[in-house]
């Protein structure tokens, strides 16, 4: 079972919450589960390029790789905006 | 039975709420917070709020509220196929649909690309044939983009539809959007030496059609303000005698009158406040034929700026007129123009000001 942690925002759109555990075979997999995926892939199903994915509080390039029972995935926006 | 004012901030949508005399008015918000807000309104045959939404991390997207904005339902999977080459960028625009279709919504946005919903705004299709346009290769985007920021359903006929695109120009669909006709003809691209008047090509700021009189379209366009008495076939420009600029983003029609209509020049394209050092908006009486400068209220000194979507009026009589700035404030008249009040200042900046009921 991975825990996953979204920001705020990413909470609000998922009614309030803002910490998962799911039952996941990898990243992708765990994301995809979450109610808010559509804000974070985009309409190809690419990770948007803002959106930072952290795997045990280090940060991850692909999703693909194989999640271990009781990793913490923690979804992070990249520094931008204004 | 109160008024409202929608308005769409870059953080978050604020509700502005008066008794009818419009003169005193309280703020509510902030709603939809860490979203930008382009446009929101009310559709007035649901009851439904409805606002354009993007945020720089999470993309673009549309909510909507059944109870006034209490709770927000985010409308998921809007995207373009893929095989067109294009992504959605920007939702810029809402659109109630015909009367006879209390479902259909429109939603316009960059990149110059048009959705329907035909389920109260929950789930949104492309329109493939504003996607697959035969002149698409000669649109160019302004600086906004290439959004799509005008939807205009005309009440006496559900299949004829207008959009307007930046830089693209007018279109118009008599078919309920399955195929879209140019309509720039009269209108100046100038920023095209070469070909100041082409089909297509044209950056219209906003484009809005009168209620009372469908086939009477007026647009604020890049190059000037425009007036078509026939549907768009042919456009007549306007100003040159009162207005102090052809340049603006916004206009704004008194829907109990096809004669009035209302803008806030800019300087020019280079330099983008209103000029002369004042906050001024230009009202005409006459289809165009005149402008007069209407000052009562208005701040005296000011370098303002007012977005495409920064300016609206209501259904009430007499019918009030509704300005919001890129510095934040919120202007009201509640007599057509003559006199305004300041309803609100010290907002984020304000992308879309809209009237409504709100009971």
């Amino acid at each position: 079972m991975a825990l996953v942690l979204i920001p705020s925002l990413l909470a609000r759109e998922a009614g309030g919450q803002g910490r998962f555990e799911l039952e996941a075979a990898t990243v992708r997999e765990a994301l995809l589960q979450l109610p808010v995926r559509d804000l974070v892939f985009d309409e190809r199903g690419e990770l948007r390029p803002l959106v930072n994915v952290y795997v045990n509080r280090a940060q991850v390039d692909g999703l693909d790789g194989a999640l271990q029972a009781d990793d913490e995935i923690r979804l992070v926006a990249a520094i931008a905006g204004g | 039975m109160g008024a409202a004012v929608l308005v769409g901030t870059r953080k978050g949508l604020f509700v502005l709420t008066s008794d009818e005399t419009r003169r005193e008015w309280a703020v509510e918000g902030p709603h939809l917070t860490g979203w930008e807000v382009f446009h929101a309104m009310r559709d007035p045959r649901t009851g439904s709020l409805h606002a354009a939404t993007n945020n720089w991390v999470y993309g673009a997207t549309a909510h909507r509220s059944a109870d006034l904005g209490e709770t927000w339902d985010r409308s998921e999977g809007i995207g373009l196929p893929e095989d067109s080459g294009l992504s959605w960028e920007k939702s810029w625009h809402v659109e109630p649909g015909h009367a006879d279709e209390p479902e259909v919504l429109w939603l316009g946005g960059t990149p110059g690309a048009l959705f329907r919903s035909g389920d109260g705004g929950s789930t949104w299709e492309p329109v493939q044939s504003v996607i697959e346009h035969p002149t698409r290769e000669q649109w160019n985007p302004g600086a906004g983009g290439l959004c799509c920021h005008s939807i205009q359903v005309d009440p006496s006929d559900p299949q004829r539809l207008y959009i307007a695109i930046s830089a693209a120009g007018a279109f118009r669909s008599d078919d309920g959007g399955e195929t879209w006709e140019p309509k720039n003809s009269g209108v100046a691209a100038d920023f095209f030496p070469d070909n100041p008047f082409p089909e297509v090509g044209q950056c219209v700021h906003k484009l809005l059609l009168h209620a009372q009189r469908p086939e009477r379209l007026w647009q604020q366009n890049h190059c000037g303000v425009y007036r078509s008495d026939d549907r768009g076939d042919s456009w007549e420009r306007l100003e040159g005698n009162g207005l102090p600029s052809g340049f603006g983003f916004p206009i704004a029609l008194d829907p109990h009158d096809p004669d009035a209509a209302y803008v806030v020049p800019e300087e020019g394209a280079e330099n983008r406040v209103t000029p002369n050092g004042r906050l001024g908006i230009y009202r005409t009486r006459d289809g165009g034929a005149s402008w007069e400068l209407l000052t009562d209220g208005l701040p005296q000194q000011a370098w303002a700026s007012v977005m495409r979507e920064g300016m609206s009026f209501d259904g009430l009589d007499p019918a009030g007129v509704y300005l919001g700035t890129q510095s934040g404030s919120v202007f009201v008249s509640p007599d057509g123009g003559s006199s305004w009040v300041e309803a609100a200042r010290f907002l984020p900046t304000i992308l879309s000001v809209e009237a409504c009921e709100w009971s």
